[in-house]
């Protein structure tokens, strides 16, 4: 029961997180919105009991994606403009 | 401040959207429900050939305790070979379009190199740490959850934090973007290799057998051993484990090189002198 309970509180956790992912005009915020979606995926991927996924979910989705992002982001512009 | 109030105001409605929709999916209200009950029987197939010592399933196992693994370089492993390709293709273009432009790196060097001291400190520290994680990972890929992607993503926050906190200057002193593609160009020969050394050893004592394959099948009786007394072997999936963890670190390490190369270097490379 707790696991389920757990599962349904990481996924409606990470509906706010995409959602200011897709709507911050600050792209660095917006890169820290969604490894904040990625941490909860993860959790969420090993609550179902996928733990390979799991282990790939935390370098790459927060770790790598994140900071390759980032980079890309310093060398062009940080602020999306209407 | 309307804006505030416009993003709560979404994000209570999409939360209430999803939660509407599980509830209904739970209870089957659109006449079907998911995963689909005859999903369980795929599974009984894979718990059933992945580990299983009985004499009926002796060519049909894949002798590794871990199915993840076993579907990814025993059931599929043509598959996971493309994909890693796909990758390696990738760079390569990506090395062609910027060529030259390390060289030119080399020879410059700024006066002020990396962050503070503290951080270099602990990054010694964390390195140490993360290797041995990212090297339990893809050494025991037969045995527990993880492989080769997942310790070769792992060891890849390595250079990233080596290239963050000491510069790319140092980083590229220590391994050139040449030398992380030569080690890739390794890690994808030893994979098509490990693909074909059942094949060979078959050759050898005047059989055939499949490529890619791990355990002995009904027509070809060829295979690594699977089982050393105290320990499993896993047979082939050792060694595409440690060759795809090579692939991925430097794989990832020689993308980061690249992209964390001054902006002037690059455009100087490619236009050429002036």
């Amino acid at each position: 029961m707790l696991y389920y309970l757990l599962m349904a509180l990481s996924s409606l956790l990470s509906i706010p997180a995409i959602y200011l992912a897709v709507e911050e005009r600050d792209l660095v915020k917006a890169v820290i919105f969604s490894a904040v979606q990625s941490t909860l995926y993860a959790f969420l991927y090993y609550l179902l009991m996928a733990p390979d996924i799991f282990l790939t979910y935390i370098p790459v989705g927060v770790g790598l994606y994140t900071a390759l992002i980032l980079i890309l982001i310093k060398k062009t512009e940080r602020y999306e403009s209407d | 401040m309307s804006s505030t109030l416009r993003n709560i105001v979404v994000i209570v409605t999409l939360t209430l959207m999803v939660v509407g929709l599980a509830v209904v999916l739970t209870v089957g209200g659109f006449g079907f429900s998911l995963p689909p009950h005859n999903v369980r029987a795929l599974a009984t197939i894979f718990l059933n050939t992945t580990l299983n010592l009985d004499a009926n399933y002796r060519y049909v196992s894949a002798m590794s305790p871990e199915a993840v693994t076993a579907i990814v370089w025993d059931y599929r492993g043509l598959d996971t070979l493309f994909e890693t390709s796909v990758m390696f293709i990738a760079i390569v273009g990506a090395l062609a379009i910027s060529r030259g432009a390390t060289e030119k790196l080399l020879k410059t060097s700024p006066p002020v190199l990396g962050m503070s001291l503290i951080t270099k400190t602990i990054t010694r520290i964390t390195i140490v740490m993360i290797l041995a994680v990212g090297a339990s990972i893809a050494l025991h890929g037969h045995l527990t959850p993880g492989g080769g992607f997942q310790g070769g993503a792992t060891i890849a926050v390595v250079p990233m934090l080596l290239i963050i906190i000491f510069s790319i200057y140092l980083f590229s002193k220590m391994i050139t973007i040449y030398k992380a593609v030569t080690l890739r160009s390794v890690g994808l020969i030893g994979i098509a290799l490990s693909s074909f050394i059942v094949l060979i050893i078959a050759a050898l004592y005047g059989g055939s057998a499949y490529i890619f394959q791990n355990q002995p099948k009904l027509h070809s009786h060829y295979g690594l051993p699977s089982y050393a007394e105290p320990i499993l072997l896993g047979g082939t999936l050792l060694f595409f484990n440690v060759f795809e963890t090579l692939a991925v670190a430097f794989g990832f390490a020689a993308l980061f090189i690249l992209f964390t190369i001054p902006e002037d270097a690059v455009k100087s490379a490619i236009m050429g002198e002036e």
